[in-house]
């Protein structure tokens, strides 16, 4: 490199910041940047830990597994909460890559404990009841349209139509 | 201004944030030509360096208030070029590719075989026909001095992963030397 070019960088780059036209960002523009992306972990691992309960909660209400019921339990599930379950950790995994430290540690091991966790979580608030509780308080009228949802979507022979027979008669 | 030559890069850091712009200048001073061989290095072009090295002394003002100041200034300021000359590179795509799939004998015995200052000749001449993914750590290195916890900071590696490309990299440069002198 020439002695010239040696001598821009300090001159051209402190002139720029003596005029102003290159300026330092704020100390609190990356405390906030920090804080969002500490918060939004939290807030899509939550959002994932709740989205796996109420799955859990479905298929416990679908009933068990029988063959024979499996189809039925495919057709009527709504399979938009599982996959926005598994987008969320995703995005998770996603943002935990964006800690500074997160390559000095076994990254398969934290994205492992994270997945685990979140699971564990979902499985563990359905069995401590967290969906009755929601589904006789505010959330009633959401968790009403999901079981609604089920029930007209039954296919035939299903628990579905043998309500809609009840209520004709 | 002589003064500063006293400070650790931190402190000057710390300076240039709280009470002195211009301290910024003894930065520049310090680290223009370790950035420039660096950013030569990969990019093999005096031009293309000298702007990758110029944008990452502007990007790293801007940011300084980013820096953590418990850490290590050199990798931080290292990281920063190293970013800014992998975005070149995949903008114009006429450096050799990012990964390469070589087989590699074991490279077991290559630390006994040479000597530091060995490879350090073998590394300039060599260097140039490496992929970048061994190319980096190894001129960090050996050329730059740097251990392998600041490439670990810099390149974004976990530790045992700088050891290994080192050590592919020692053994892919004995092949590419020993091509070149046939």
């Amino acid at each position: 490199m020439s002695k010239t070019n040696k001598l821009d960088f300090e001159s051209k780059i402190i002139s720029q910041i003596k005029a102003d036209e290159i300026k330092m960002k704020p100390k609190w523009y990356f405390i906030l940047g920090s804080l969002l992306l500490f918060t939004s972990l939290v807030g899509l691992s939550m959002g994932v830990v709740f989205l796996v309960n109420l799955s859990a909660f479905l298929i416990r209400r679908n009933g068990s597994f029988n063959a024979w019921k499996l189809q039925s339990i495919l057709s009527v599930f709504p399979w938009w909460i599982p996959v926005i379950a598994v987008g969320g950790i995703f995005l998770s995994i996603w943002l935990l890559k964006k800690y500074d430290l997160s390559y000095k540690k076994n990254f398969k091991l934290i994205i492992a404990v994270l997945v685990i966790a979140m699971l564990m979580g979902g499985f563990l608030l359905d069995r401590l009841g967290l969906n009755e509780y929601l589904s006789r308080g505010r959330m009633r009228r959401y968790y009403q349209q999901f079981e609604m949802q089920n029930i007209n979507n039954y296919p035939t022979g299903g628990r579905g139509q043998n309500n809609k027979q009840v209520n004709n008669r | 201004m002589s003064e500063l030559s006293k400070f650790t890069d931190e402190e000057v850091v710390e300076l240039t944030r709280t009470k002195d712009k211009e301290s910024y200048a003894e930065i520049i001073r310090r680290y223009q030509d370790k950035l420039m061989r660096y950013a030569l290095y990969i990019l093999r072009d005096e031009d293309k360096a000298a702007d990758v090295v110029q944008e990452s002394f502007v990007k790293a003002y801007i940011n300084l208030n980013g820096f953590n100041t418990k850490r290590k200034f050199s990798s931080w300021i290292y990281r920063i070029v190293h970013n800014q000359a992998i975005n070149l590179i995949e903008k114009h795509k006429k450096e050799l590719p990012m990964l390469g799939n070589i087989d590699f004998d074991s490279g077991v015995d290559i630390e006994k075989e040479y000597s530091k200052g060995e490879i350090v000749k073998m590394v300039k001449q060599c260097l140039s026909k490496m992929p970048i993914m061994y190319k980096e750590p190894l001129s960090l290195h050996f050329l730059e001095g740097r251990s392998y916890n600041e490439i670990s900071d810099i390149l974004r590696m976990p530790i045992g992963t700088v050891g290994t490309r080192i050590n592919r990299a020692k053994v892919l440069m004995k092949k590419i030397c020993q091509k070149q002198t046939n």
